[in-house]
């Protein structure tokens, strides 16, 4: 009987840790095939796996709202946005990396190298925000809580700015519509 | 006299006793592994057998799942061909086995039978990787529904999540990456633009799918499926369909008016509508919102699954078979597998939101069930046949019977409107499905919600 607790509590500090290992051992390597593979909408499909992985994360840590969202939103609907625009651009072309001039080679590693520092320098900042309240299953309503009373301002300004990109984007794929109109205006009279 | 009686009779006999089997069987796997074994390793005291018992249990929704889906594809791929046979004055299957009730089990064993081909200049991972994504994600997304539609049944809690619908949402959503993988991974340009369609069309109608489920969501407070399927309890008028519960004030003053007994009608009209006329604008505004509601659940159900209307990645007249064209063998039967159950869950869930969940639709004060003076003598008849499959072996649960058995009747009705509507409507046109799905069921469902929003300031809703 003992012998069984012993075994359970073991179980479940170690659940935890195992799938955390299990997720980053899916989530490197497709992250890693994602800047690799020739093939660029292979890479796109790779990019749904880390998605897939990160949502896991999330799950781990009892945020199922999250997990739920990064899969629906990210890993389906983005990364699935990003692929038909690459097969509409140059549909399964398994393109040979063409000679890339140095200058772009450096410009590129600058901004690998400032977005890697960015990331470096905020996990390992001091200001995390630990709770000490008990993890609720059904921490929606927290969420729902939180955007609308101390987040309410960046998530207005998200909202802003997405419809700001949508507008610019319908801007972008609007045809001409004056041709369209003399034709018709033809076609009646 | 109706001409087509032949068939529909035919058409009956299936569906009986196809439902008959399958339910038996999934239910008996249930009492299995759910109830007899942890009840025989009860009494043990090995810790082992306690582990055993533990995994029978979690394991019980899954494994109703798995039994459920293959039979129930089976049947329903006989049922939509019966059904359009029917509607088309055709004879449906009729060589194997009686009236063709074993024409699918027949084509079930060729597919796996035949020869899994891959083409050449295929991406083979990918390629094999495609049928499974598109197939696993109907099993995770079936396990939240189970405790819904079996009135909270203590065998399937274990499956009921706080976040219930959104997971199903989530999880119905994954299908249409395993659709563009398979139409990529083919290297064929029918398959390619199969894939490339579908997924311009699940992106699009999903928006209004989710914002109608969303709005059910807020009418009902909660995202639990199975608080969602028990807030409807007590009749069509409770139903989500009906104004998301805008109508329970009238149900209790019509059962207040028929039994003396309870409180006066004018105090429980005033509970449930305090504001007068503007709750009586409340209530028409909420249940026409809610039943236009659930036809944009169902337009944008049908176009997710790429039901007929809407099955422009595979319109086998422009694109041969669309992105299953190169696929054969045990990979495309788990397509077509896959297909089916898709089109049962999209419909166990507008049950579960709109349709009651597995409520009987006749309200409690017209149920004769409900009255003491009926069911006392029912029940005094049969608890000695049946105490001992109820209360001794748990073979029957009463209150999950008839759940489930409304449960059945409701969905397999919405399946039989699916192959009403795909024997009726002509495929759209891709520009016509893009602008019906952004420039009207959008905003529909947007000014839909907002109504929603203020209509159900003036109601006093589950008191």
């Amino acid at each position: 009987m003992e012998q069984f607790e012993l075994l359970t509590n073991w179980a479940q500090a170690n659940v935890e840790s195992f799938m955390l290992y299990l997720l980053a051992a899916i989530a490197i390597p497709c992250a890693f095939s994602v800047l690799f593979d020739r093939a660029i909408i292979r890479s796109g499909f790779f990019l749904i796996g880390v998605f897939g992985a990160i949502s896991g994360l999330f799950l781990i840590l009892q945020a199922q709202f999250l997990a739920l969202a990064q899969i629906m939103i990210y890993a389906v609907g983005i990364t699935l946005v990003v692929v038909i625009a690459l097969m509409l651009t140059n549909a399964r072309l398994e393109k040979e990396f063409s000679s890339i001039e140095p200058t772009e080679r450096i410009g590129g590693l600058l901004v690998a190298a400032l977005f890697f520092l960015t990331i470096y320098l905020a996990l390992r900042s001091e200001s995390w925000p630990v709770s000490s309240l008990q993890m609720r299953a059904d921490n929606v309503l927290q969420i729902g809580v939180a955007l609308l009373t101390n987040y309410a301002l960046p998530f207005e300004f998200a909202s802003v700015l997405l419809l700001a990109a949508l507008m610019g984007a319908i801007l972008l794929a609007k045809s001409d519509p004056k041709e369209t109109e003399n034709v018709t205006g033809s076609l009646v009279e | 006299m109706i001409p087509n009686a032949a068939e529909i009779r035919k058409l009956s006999v299936l569906s009986f006793s196809w439902l008959t089997v399958i339910f038996v069987a999934v239910w008996g796997v249930c009492w299995l592994v759910g109830i007899l074994i942890p009840a025989l390793l009860a009494n043990s005291s090995f810790d082992f057998a306690r582990a055993v018992s533990e995994i029978c249990e979690a394991i019980t929704p899954l494994l109703a799942v798995m039994v459920f889906i293959p039979i129930n594809a089976m049947f329903m791929v006989l049922m939509e061909r019966r059904v359009l046979a029917l509607f088309t004055r055709r004879n449906g299957p009729n060589r194997v086995g009686p009236d063709g009730a074993l024409q699918t089990a027949a084509d079930a064993i060729k597919l796996l039978l035949k020869e899994d081909i891959t083409p050449t200049g295929a991406d083979a991972a990918m390629f094999t990787l495609a049928p499974i994504i598109f197939f696993a994600p109907s099993i995770f997304g079936a396990i939240p529904l189970l405790a819904a539609v079996t009135n909270n049944n203590k065998l399937f809690q274990i499956a009921d999540l706080p976040t219930g619908i959104f997971f199903v949402l989530a999880a119905s959503s994954i299908p249409v990456v395993g659709i563009v993988m398979g139409g990529w991974a083919s290297n064929n340009k029918y398959s390619l633009m199969g894939g490339l369609r579908s997924a311009a069309q699940a992106i699009s109608y999903e928006i209004p799918l989710v914002l109608s489920i969303i709005t059910i969501c807020l009418l009902a407070g909660t995202l639990d499926v199975v608080s969602i399927a028990k807030q409807q309890s007590g009749g069509i008028l409770n139903w989500n369909i009906l104004g998301g519960g805008a109508l329970t004030g009238l149900n209790k003053a019509i059962a207040a008016f028929i039994s003396s007994a309870g409180p006066p009608i004018a105090e429980v009209i005033k509970t449930y509508y305090p504001y007068g006329w503007l709750s009586l604008i409340g209530v028409i505004v909420l249940c026409l919102c809610t039943i236009i509601l659930f036809g944009i659940y169902l337009i944008g159900a049908c176009a997710e699954i790429n039901r007929i209307p809407f099955d422009l990645p595979e319109a086998e007249s422009e694109l041969v078979s669309g992105y299953n064209t190169e696929y054969s063998g045990i990979k495309f039967a788990i397509f077509f597998l896959a297909e089916f159950t898709n089109l049962f869950i999209v419909s166990t869930i507008a049950v579960v939101m709109f349709l009651g969940g597995g409520d009987c639709p006749l309200p409690t004060w017209l149920n004769p069930l409900s009255y003491p003076a009926v069911y006392i003598p029912l029940t005094n008849i049969l608890s000695p046949i049946l105490s001992l499959l109820i209360d001794k072996i748990h073979l029957i649960n009463p209150d999950t019977f008839w759940a489930a058995l409304w449960v059945i009747l409701k969905t397999y009705s919405l399946v039989f409107f699916a192959i009403l509507v795909r024997g009726t409507l002509p495929r759209f046109r891709i520009d016509q499905l893009m602008d019906f799905g952004w420039k009207r069921l959008v905003p529909i469902t947007l000014v839909i919600f907002v109504l929603v929003a203020f209509a159900r300031g003036v109601i006093n809703f589950h008191v």
